[in-house]
Formats: C-alpha cells, structure tokens, sequence
C-alpha cells in the first residue's frame, strides 16, 4: 500500500519553518512597505484558488450543489460571524443541492 | 480582556471555545483525508505534525492531485507564511526566559486562532498559559480528524459528498468575515487569484500547485498596488 509519509512531513515542515522563525529573528519591520503589504494580502489571496474551481469540480455531474453550500456559508458567515452554523448549513444545503440534482 | 492571573488552566479554558471550532472542521480533514487513501494513523500524523487548517486542507489536495514534493512545500509554505507575521507578534508578548524547547513548541502551536486569543491579553504571556491554549486547541484538531476518518467509514457517499463541502465552506467563511472586516477589496483580490487559478488550471493545463502559488502572488501584488492602508 501506498504510504504518504513524506508529503505529509515535507507539509509539516513548510508549515513549521514560517511559524518558528520569528520566535528567534526579527526582520520584518524592516521590509519594505509593498512587500510588507504584499505578504500580509497572501492569506487572501489564497482563498480564491482554495475555494475555485474545485467548488464546481469536486461535484460533477451536480456543478452548482457545492457553490449553493458555500454561498450559504457565506451569508451566514457575514451576518452572523462565526464558522459553526456556515460550516453545518453549508453541509445541509449541498446535501439538499445534490437531492435535488442541482 | 482584563488582567488576570494568567496559568495553565485559564488557557486550557480560553482554548475551549477553539476546540469547540476546530472539531467539525477537524472532522471534514479526516473524512477528506481518508477518501484519498490515507490509512488513520497517516491522517492523525498530519494534524499532529502540521497542525494547520489551510495549509493540511491545501496540501491534500495537492497530494490528491499528485503534485510534485516541490510544489507541495512551496505552496504550503506561501498560505503558512501568515504565521510569520502572527508569531513575530506572541514572540514580542511572551514572558523573558522562555528559550529552546519551549518556544519551539509555542511556536508550532501559533495558529490563526491562538494568535488572536493570546493576544486579547494585556500583559506578558507565560509559557503555562500558552500550554494550556495550544494544547486544548490540539487536541480539537487531532482528536477531530480521527473522528471525521473513522465517521467516513461508515457515512453514506451522498452524505460524504455533501460533508466534503466543509473545506469550501470554511474558506468562503473565514473570506466572509475578511470582508466584512475590511471591505469590498478583499472580494477583488480573492476574485482575481481564483480567476487566475482557473484559467492557468483548466485553459492552459498548468499543474495546480504552481498554478496556486503564482495565482496567490499575482492577487496579493495587485491587491498590494491597490491597498495603501494596512490590512
């Protein structure tokens, strides 16, 4: 069998090198102001790619059950705040998307 | 926050609310995780090593879709490097005389949620209650990922498909509450990643990792160009 192993520590290290680094230098006041900026956007920048195309791809033939979950999750998560109930509705409303055949 | 007398214990009870958080979303990694063949003891190792919401959720998906060990560290190192900024913060607060060990350990612990509960605190932070915090939140993490595999062996695959909506879902929250936060320009930023991503994936058959990393770049570059202020 398969065993994923590696990927799973080469992911760890990528995540342990960013966050243990500042615990022993500090650099980053002195960066310029546009690549200060441009690191802070990052965490942003992200989401597009993180939620797009995969929201529509990981559900074909049903294109659009995942993107009603999500734009659920969205209005929740802007009126109300929080993760729980978007994440639980999201999951309500993809299940009825894909009943539907959506 | 006012000043009280920080220990191991009100940590453990300031993480509460985090494992609260952490579990469901914990769950969808395993159930995801599980799908793509992962044995249960390789998915508990990836929230025990890596613990990181965007980071795991994104490095599976590269190693579903068989993505070099090259693109995988790059661009799990790119949406981790948010951690530099926050750390470089709890680094500033924690009390003198935490070395070594210890502040390797506060420092894998140093989570989005973490941060910003830590820092509500006026004063220094001590090493136990950043113990107690970390921990509780951990063990929501780990805790829930074994439970969202072992839940996937018996969840029906329509429901497992609906429940695989979870990683989507915890993004266009967290994007949400961004714009909120900050106003219509983060809807552009993420508008012009996504939209960039798409077209280098699916029109010109570039491999999703790269693609990931220089459509995150492109929008942060631009959306730096575009916002003066701090965000």
């Amino acid at each position: 069998m398969k065993t994923f192993v590696v990927p799973i520590l080469v992911s760890a290290l990528a995540t342990f090198i960013p966050r243990v680094i500042p615990y022993w230098v500090s650099f980053l006041d002195k960066l310029p102001p546009l690549l200060s900026r441009m690191l802070r956007l990052l965490p942003i920048a992200a989401f597009g790619p993180l939620i797009f195309p995969g929201v529509f791809l990981d559900y074909v033939p049903h294109l659009y059950s995942g993107f009603a979950g999500i734009s659920a999750a969205f209005i929740l998560a802007y009126f109300k705040g929080g993760m729980i109930l978007p994440i639980l509705s999201s999951i309500v409303v993809t299940y009825l998307a894909l009943l539907l055949g959506a | 926050m006012s000043e009280r007398n920080l220990t191991l214990s009100t940590g453990c009870k300031d993480g509460f609310p985090i494992f609260i958080g952490y579990f469901p979303t914990a769950m969808a990694f395993g159930l995801v995780v599980k799908n793509l063949g992962l044995r249960l003891w390789e998915a508990v190792l990836f929230s025990v090593t890596n613990f990181a919401g965007s980071g795991q959720f994104l490095a599976a998906s590269l190693i579903g879709s068989g993505a070099f060990l090259a693109e995988l560290f790059i661009s799990v190192l790119l949406i981790n490097l948010r951690y530099t900024f926050m750390g470089a913060e709890v680094a500033r607060r924690l009390e003198d005389g935490i070395t070594g060990m210890k502040r390797a350990l506060i420092a894998h612990g140093t989570t989005d949620e973490v941060f910003s509960i830590s820092l509500m605190n006026p004063g220094r932070l001590p090493a136990s209650y950043m113990a107690g915090l970390e921990l509780t939140s951990y063990a929501g993490w780990v805790s829930g990922t074994a439970l969202g595999f072992l839940v996937g062996l018996v969840l029906p695959p329509a429901l497992q498909l609906a429940v695989g909506v979870t990683i989507y879902a915890m993004f266009s929250s967290l994007l949400a509450q961004e714009f909120r936060k900050k106003g219509i320009k983060v809807l552009l930023i993420a508008a012009i990643s996504a939209g960039t991503h798409s077209v280098l994936t699916l029109l010109l058959g570039v491999k999703i990792g790269w693609s990931f990393v220089v459509s995150m770049l492109l929008a942060s570059f631009i959306g730096s160009l575009i916002i003066r202020e701090d965000v």
